[in-house]
């Protein structure tokens, strides 16, 4: 006996074994259809006694385990069904005879035997025969079960009498001597008549019939039978039959104990009997005794309870059993069958630990060398056992090796189909799920050496399968989950097989649905790239959308009254989490920045990388990219464009990767930060791009500004000089413009501007619109350019913050207690920015001209777009006056305005005021111009009641009304000047203002007022006076040997101005009063000015 | 004298596994997840068992031809797991029973690292070189 049948389990002692069988041509449907109704019939209560029948089918049955059918006689084959197709009468003989010679096999055992004949119909199939049934087809064939009943209960009768006639038997002289086959040749030449022998076969035959009285359904005499055979055989060491002995003994206290059976197939095994309830079952089987007559008496109560074996015991026996079989090599399989039976019975008894010790047991039972087919059933039950006992982990192993036994190279046709099964099957025993969701949960904890092992033999089965769908999704599942545990060279490896796989068969999204149910679920790369961080971007500043004020009121999102409340402050906060301030315009590319890094120590290409969408209808525009071999945090940008509107969410972004397509989203991917993913999509606006005649100008405005520009330009220009602006508006987007708006803001400088620095008409260009998309319109702006004029602001600013108001101070006012202080104060705090000479110094002026623009459905919700243009205006010294005076002219409502004018260029340039002819100053010349002007009175220039009455402040009233006189002088004047070498230049003439110097003497009477830098000064020799006074007091402080102080301005000013306004006080002031003013002040002075008087004296008469 | 030694976490996954044979590392941890099963069915078996009682030494969960393979589990259920070469007679159960204790102290002074997470692979060098130490002595 050499083939196991692992299906084994302790009850089917008591079955009866029958084999069915196909005869002739029968196809395996037809067969199949029959042998499942024949072996439904698998238990029968015979004779209305309560012994129950119950019969083992077989389709299949090696004969030579039919020899060991004395040593166990559930091994022996007592029926034979042939079922066979014959369709004439004329076959009928023919197939008769492969019946007799299918018989003549299990001949030696078989109690009965029938043949079921399909198709033939005649008079063959009239004639009634017991062994025969003739049935015209496979559907028409009702009778069977009742055959089969009638079959089973003739079974019964000779197992009945076989029982008796054995049972009886031990009066008999001459028991005959069971043996196994392997055991006959040993006996030969035996004394027979010894008493050893004598035991030997009594207790042979006790045992024997112990397993007739269990298949019988006489429980509890099998029970004595066997305990009497235990007793004989041990008494004379017949170890094997004393095992088989103990194992009937075994079998029949399980049957006792657990009549629900070990074998895990009760439920089709015996309908009927496990749905008796146990104690019902205990009811019956005294009745059984009772109708045989054999023990009637109340005793076999006890008896019973004496003879069955403690479910403790079983085990114990199930040991002995095992250890006396295992001394006989020949009943290798009897012994690992007792095995299998024996962890069935543990199992149900849940003591694991000891089934495991039979199974190791079983393991190391050495049969002969068995078939790979064998081999691979052999672990496979072995798997199942240890999975029955709930050692999983055991189990997955031995699949896992059962599996690779389907593929060894030993077999010509690798089962790569099974062992691809099998593999899955080990699956949970290695805890490793197939989806990848299981892994999101941080660091992956497991057995990943094993379990990585298992992945890379599921690629290689699924890939010889010819399934390349499976090999890349597990490949694509071994990447993704193992990535952390995988070397740089497995990392190299699975990629390029990876790679391989998928020009064949590119990797999906879809769910891969195995033949057996089992669902493959996608595997998204998410870790590669790995994706750490997701900002959904604003639109550019130029481009972002913006809500109407008018409508703003009606929006507000606050539904509370309160500016604040604890209650709702937290949901608030939820939203934000989850939803973004700003929008997004319906048509325009909005972008997402995704920060990633390359795990992978080569470099990794992701191709089609794109946003995935809901709400909103998306047109992703996908990317390419190439990350470099572990690179850092590398930003990425998805773009895409909203096709309509409404809430936009972003919920991942899909890669190719590998040739494998992944959808990552959001949600699933671990530690990632985002800036919530849900954007307002508004509709769409038009744009709007400017171009200007003048040069972009890299350089940004001061960051103070706040706005965000989109383009700048610069220009250089002189002070006083005007440039125009073309602004080219061109609608590049795909709505019509039909509202704009221009506003402009100066940035506030340190300098002070006069007039407007920007000008424009807009009528013009609005007349243009609705400007259609891809029209364009111009706009031209001016730009003036008016800053002071004077160089001495400085100084003037100076008299101006010391508060002291000269005006209308008397000449011989006691001037130096005023003075005097602020010698010691002055030089202590110098105004900032005079670092100066001042001449050569360049301004800069700095505004931003600002579109409001808008059409189209954006414009009919309120949304307008801003655009910005940024200009820089470098303000370029062009000339200055260094010094005003007024001389009374021959006419008293005429007088003499003089001024020295500076030309700090370095071009030759022309000076002309109204009436005057031009002057010519070379680069860097000073000279000195009178111009002839009328006197007038300021108190009689008309103020505008309206606008005086907007500034309330009096300071302001004050400045506004400087302002306009100096406009009024201004216009008087018109003083410009031309570069004569610049052809560009020379249309700017009639705007050199002296706004910083508005030449105000022109009234030396009652009115006489000079405004510097907005101090009025009534009397001009008073403030000039104190100027010179000042800087004599530095000229004797100099004199006396008194360093002059770095970076004191106001000293090397005053020396400059000492000069000026010594010449000046002798020129027009006259000598005489300069002497007795400088006299006042200063000796040192006085001795320079007789000097300057004798000089002049001299001059004169000259 | 082993050439295998594996802490497991109790939730069965393992915090270190070495062996010395390195190319039979499979194997080893082959033989190592197999015998959680044994594990597992001795710690169900002693849960009804007194804790202050409880012997933490498992013995020998499963002989195989070549290995013996002794566990050992914690209180807080973490599994130590020793396989030693079978043809070792020398080694006796006290012996074992030595090493799973110096085991033991060992792992404790990994937990008491404050940077080292519970349930982390385990990367330290004290403990490492004990378990060198008990590898290489007596082999």
């Amino acid at each position: 006996m050499s083939v196991p049948d692992y299906m084994q389990c302790a009850e089917d002692h008591q079955t009866l074994l029958v084999v069915v069988q196909p005869v002739g041509i029968v196809s395996e449907e037809n067969f199949f259809r029959i042998y499942k109704r024949i072996s439904s019939v698998s238990q029968i209560n015979v004779r209305d006694s309560q012994r129950v029948l119950y019969i083992r089918y077989r389709h299949h049955y090696p004969p030579e385990n039919n020899e060991w059918g004395d040593f166990q006689t559930h091994r022996k084959v007592v029926g034979l069904i042939t079922v066979t197709d014959c369709f004439s009468a004329k076959d009928w003989p023919q197939t008769f005879e492969k019946f007799h010679v299918q018989k003549e096999i299990y001949g030696s055992t078989l109690y009965d035997s029938r043949l079921f004949v399909f198709g033939l119909q005649g008079e063959i199939a009239e004639q009634p025969r017991t062994d025969v049934a003739f049935y015209p087809n496979y559907d028409e064939c009702e009778s069977v079960e009742k055959r089969i009943e009638d079959f089973i209960e003739s079974l019964f009768i000779v197992l009945e009498s076989k029982r008796l006639d054995r049972a009886t038997d031990k009066s008999g002289d001459k028991i005959p001597l069971l043996c196994v086959p392997f055991e006959k040749k040993d006996f030969v030449g035996l004394d027979t008549d010894s008493r050893h022998y004598k035991k030997r076969c009594q207790g042979r035959m006790r045992k024997h019939v112990g397993d007739l009285c269990l298949q019988a359904g006489m429980l509890q005499d099998s029970l004595v039978h066997y305990h009497m055979s235990v007793e004989l055989l041990r008494s004379v060491n017949d170890f094997l039959w004393l095992g088989a002995a103990l194992e009937g003994l075994c079998s029949a206290s399980v049957i006792y104990h657990y009549p629900g059976g070990t074998g895990g197939k009760t439920g089709a095994r015996r309908p009927q009997g496990s749905s008796l309830p146990a104690d019902a079952g205990n009811r019956h089987r005294p009745g059984a005794l009772t109708t045989n007559g054999i023990n009637a008496d109340t005793s076999t109560e006890i008896g019973r309870a004496k003879n069955c074996l403690s479910p403790e015991d079983i085990i114990d026996k199930y040991k002995e059993a095992i250890s006396y079989y295992s001394k006989y090599k020949n009943a290798g399989v009897i012994e690992l069958e007792a095995c299998v039976k024996a962890v069935r019975v543990l199992a149900i008894q849940k003591r694991s630990m000891e089934a495991s010790e039979f199974l190791q047991n079983a393991v190391y039972i050495n049969l002969r060398q068995l078939s790979e087919e064998e081999k691979i059933q052999r672990y496979s039950i072995l798997s199942e056992l240890y999975e029955l006992i709930g050692f999983h982990r055991k189990s997955a192993f031995f699949k896992r090796v059962a599996a690779m036994q389907c593929v060894a190279p030993s077999i010509a046709e690798p089962g790569w189909r099974a062992c691809y099964k099998l593999l899955l099957e080990t699956l949970p025993g290695y805890s490793l799920s197939l989806d990848p969701k299981d892994f999101n949960k941080g660091t992956h904890r497991g057995w990943a050496a094993v379990q990585m092992r298992l992945l890379h033999e599921l690629v290689y089965a699924s890939r010889r399968m010819g399934n390349p769908a499976l090999s890349v999704r597990h490949l694509s599942f071994l990447l993704q989950t193992m990535l952390d545990f995988l070397s740089d060279q497995e990392k190299k490896d699975v990629t390029q097989s990876l790679e391989s796989y998928t020009s064949k068969c590119p990797g999906t999204m879809e769910l891969l649905s195995l033949p057996d149910g089992l669902n493959l679920p996608p595997v998204p790369f998410t870790k590669l790239p790995i994706v750490r961080r997701v900002k959904l971007l604003n639109l550019p500043a130029s481009l972002q959308p913006q809500k109407m004020k008018s409508l703003l009121g009606q929006n507000m999102s606050t539904k509370s009254p309160f500016i604040y409340s604890p209650i709702i402050a937290h949901n608030r906060g939820e939203e934000r989490s989850k939803k973004i301030d700003f929008q997004w315009v319906q048509g325009d590319v909005c972008e997402v920045q995704l920060m990633v890094y390359n795990p992978m120590p080569f470099e990794l290409r992701v191709e089609n990388m794109g946003l995935l969408t809901s709400g909103v209808e998306f047109e992703s525009l996908p990317a390419a990219l190439s990350l470099p071999a572990e690179s850092g945090l590398y930003p990425v940008t998805l773009v895409g464009v909203p096709r309509s509107t409404g809430q936009i969410t972003i919920n991942g972004y899909h890669t190719t990767v590998f040739g494998v397509f992944s959808d990552c989203l959001l949600d699933s991917l671990p530690g990632i930060k985002t800036n919530g993913s849900t954007v307002e999509v508004i509709p769409a606006l038009p744009r709007l791009q400017i171009s200007t005649s003048l040069p972009r100008s890299a350089r940004t405005l001061q960051p103070a500004s706040g706005d965000e520009i989109s383009t700048n330009v610069s220009v250089q220009l002189y002070n006083g000089e005007t440039q125009q602006l073309d602004i080219k508006l061109e609608n590049i987007g795909t709505e019509p413009l039909e509202k704009l708006e221009v506003t402009s803001k100066i940035l506030t400088t340190k300098e002070k501007l006069y007039g407007d620095f920007l000008s424009w008409k807009l009528e013009e260009t609005l007349s243009q619109f609705p400007l259609q998309p891809g029209k364009t319109a111009t706009f031209t702006v001016n730009i003036k350019v008016k800053l002071d004029f004077s160089c001495q602001e400085n100084l003037l600013q100076d008299l101006n913050d010391d508060g002291i108001s000269v005006s209308g101070l008397p000449l011989s006012s006691p001037f130096r207690q005023v003075v005097k202080p602020r010698v010691d104060s002055k030089p202590v705090n110098p105004p900032e920015g005079s670092k100066t000479g001042d001449f050569s110094h360049v301004k800069t002026l700095e505004a931003i001209l600002n579109f409001k623009y808008s059409g189209g459905p954006g414009h009919v919700d309120g949304y307008y777009r801003n655009l910005s243009l940024g200009i820089h205006v470098e303000a370029e010294p062009s000339v200055f006056f260094t010094r005003v005076s007024t001389l009374p002219a021959t006419s008293t409502r005429q007088c003499h305005l003089l001024l020295d004018v500076f030309n700090s260029t370095e071009h030759e340039l022309t000076i002309s005021a109204k009436n005057n002819e031009e002057l010519i100053l070379h680069a860097g010349e000073c000279q000195r111009m009178a111009i002839q002007v009328d006197k007038f009175n300021f108190e009689s220039f008309p103020e505008s009641p309206a606008e005086r009455t907007q500034f309330t402040n009096p300071k302001q009233l004050e400045e506004e009304r400087q302002e306009t006189r100096g406009l009024e002088i201004n216009s008087k004047l018109d003083i410009h000047w031309n570069i004569i070498s610049f052809e560009s230049v020379e249309g700017i003439l009639n705007q050199l203002v002296l706004e910083h110097l508005q030449l105000a003497p022109l009234q030396w009477g009652d009115h006489s007022f000079l405004s510097l830098n907005h101090v009025r000064v009534n009397e001009v020799p008073c403030s000039l006076l104190w100027a010179v006074y000042k800087s004599t007091y530095y000229e004797s402080d100099l004199n006396k040997g008194v360093q002059p102080r770095k970076n004191d301005y106001f000293y090397f000013h005053s020396l400059l101005l000492t000069f000026h306004l010594k010449v000046y006080l002798v020129a027009y002031i006259g000598i005489d009063i300069a002497v007795w003013f400088f006299f006042l002040l200063s000796n040192e002075c006085s001795v320079f000015l007789y000097e300057e008087r004798t000089q002049h004296t001299a001059l004169k008469s000259e | 004298m082993a050439v295998c030694i594996a802490v497991i976490a109790k939730e069965n996954y393992p915090l270190y596994i070495r062996s010395i044979p390195a190319e039979h590392e499979l194997k080893f941890h082959y033989t190592v997840h197999t015998s959680l099963d044994v594990v597992d069915e001795k710690v169900s078996a002693m849960g009804k068992a007194l804790v202050d009682q409880r012997e933490l030494y498992l013995g020998l969960l499963y002989p195989t031809e070549d290995y013996k393979v002794y566990g050992y589990v914690t209180n807080s259920k973490v599994k130590f797991v020793m396989v030693v070469d079978s043809s070792n007679t020398a080694l006796r159960d006290n012996e074992i029973r030595s090493m799973f204790r110096k085991l033991h102290n060992s792992y404790t002074d990994v937990m008491c690292n404050p940077f080292y997470n519970p349930g982390d692979r385990i990367h330290s060098r004290a403990f490492d070189n004990m378990v060198t130490s008990m590898m290489v002595q007596g082999c």
